[in-house]
């Protein structure tokens, strides 16, 4: 639970309501609109204003406050007018210059609904105008329920209005003749507004294609056009040619899988990219990577990749120009990576005692982290090394 | 400058207003009956959310 506090980012007066919504989950208008009547009634709200203003702590730290209720502008702007003509027309009343007493509230609904349809937020606007380099939106849901009561509050108010004065009855040859205009309109502009619809829609996706050819074109001039330029330069050493390569190789698939975007989240399937990425950098070999699935890297994650680094490094180290496969499927936690290579292979049991890379760094590093590792190799016949993880989550 | 905070702005200047018209009524300047007091107060209401809710759109 937040401790209350007021806030002052969403004051009106010293941010008391505002900071006791937020605590409540209320909108702080209505705990406004309280304070207000119970200042009336005898001002015993002026005193609780008081007290909470002097004995409640101000919130400095605004940006870090949990969201509060959505933001109503527009519901206030138009309460707010109904309020006043409901006022101007009381006072008139009051003081004599009155027509009939059931104009009322058809007025002030009819003035709180069209300030509704008339009053578009100016968030609305400003989020129009720089969305896609100014590309015409389709209207949002919360624009459109607001237009759609407040012109049912205009309607509303305009029957209203008719009952009120017993006009209903001759109105209703009105109301047949408007709503036959209305219906010969519907029937005229109808085609004429799904043509426009449609040419606006068509217009968007060309627009949105130019676009999206604009960002391939810079995204293939920024890596493989460059990459091509660097093997030009480079032409006269095989590996380095090769490396670049593979680099680009690597990069324009990730970037066409789309993995290349989740930079934010760094999971084993990217460490374990990299790794290979790196490995095959240092030795000029080609390693494969296809990585199924995708879990948070922790400790043991970090283990794993370092296990299968020491892999890959052996496997290029050992095996030649033949090569390199790594494949891990990851799931909740769960790591199994294999590293196969088509090299010469190798006799586990004639590798001598002091060499630790695959006792102490594979095999040793796997059964600390509560893993296994398995070698299978034997000379002439290339070497797998399966590494089974299955995090204590 | 510091910017002006318009619903503080205008909470204040109703506030004072009923204020006034509480204490001419107290004065027996004036004779404030049921009929006036109340569209001042929804006048001051409507006032205060007309202006906040300008002001929220903006920030």
């Amino acid at each position: 639970m937040t401790p209350l506090r007021r806030d002052l980012d969403n004051r009106v007066v010293a941010g008391v309501c505002a900071g006791l919504g937020q605590r409540l989950g209320l909108d702080p208008v209505i705990l406004r609109l309280s304070f207000v009547v119970a200042a009336a009634a005898g001002g015993f709200g002026v005193v609780l204003y008081g007290l909470a203003w002097l004995l409640v702590p101000a919130d400095r730290a605004g940006a870090s406050a949990p969201p509060g209720p959505p933001r109503r502008g527009s519901w206030q702007v138009a309460a707010g007018v109904g309020l006043l003509v409901l006022a101007l027309l009381l006072l008139l009343r009051e003081l004599g210059i009155w027509f009939s007493d059931p104009l009322v509230w058809p007025v002030v609904l009819a003035a709180t609904g069209s300030t509704l349809i008339w009053h578009r937020s100016a968030a609305v606007r400003r989020q129009t105008t720089t969305r896609l380099r100014g590309l015409p939106r389709p209207a949002d849901p919360i624009t459109r329920g607001r237009v759609a009561l407040g012109a049912a509050l205009v309607v509303g108010a305009a029957l209203l209005f008719l009952l009120a004065n017993d006009a209903v009855s001759p109105a209703r040859d009105v109301v047949l003749v408007l709503l036959a205009v209305v219906v010969a309109l519907a029937l005229i502009l109808t085609p004429l507004w799904w043509r426009l619809a449609r040419s606006l829609g068509e217009e968007r996706s060309a627009r949105i294609r130019t676009q999206e050819r604009a960002e391939l074109a810079a995204h293939l001039h920024d890596s493989v056009l460059q990459t091509l330029a660097l093997v030009q330069r480079r032409a006269d050493d095989p590996r380095a040619v090769a490396a670049l390569a593979r680099r680009q190789e690597r990069e324009l698939r990730a970037w066409l899988s789309g993995t290349s975007e989740r930079t934010g989240r760094e999971g084993v399937a990217a460490a374990l990219e990299a790794v290979a990425g790196e490995v095959e950098e240092a030795h000029g070999t080609a390693i494969d990577v296809v990585a199924v699935g995708d879990t948070p890297l922790d400790e043991h994650g970090e283990a794993v990749v370092a296990a299968v680094r020491e892999a890959l490094v052996n496997a290029a180290k050992f095996a030649g120009n033949a090569p390199i496969a790594l494949y891990a499927e990851l799931e909740d936690g769960r790591i199994h990576a294999f590293v196969r290579d088509r090299g010469p292979g190798f006799d586990p049991a004639g590798v001598p005692a002091d060499r630790r890379g695959l006792r102490e760094s594979i095999v040793g590093r796997m059964e600390r982290h509560g893993g296994r590792a398995t070698v299978t190799t034997a000379p002439g016949s290339g070497t797998e090394v399966e590494l089974v993880l299955d995090s204590p989550s | 400058m510091r910017r002006v905070d318009g619903p503080s702005l205008v909470t204040g200047l109703v506030l004072i207003g009923l204020g006034g018209l509480f204490l001419l009524d107290r004065l027996e300047a004036l004779d404030l009956r049921f009929g006036y007091l109340w569209p001042a107060l929804l006048a001051g209401l409507g006032a205060i959310l007309l202006a906040s809710g300008l002001r929220r759109e903006r920030p």
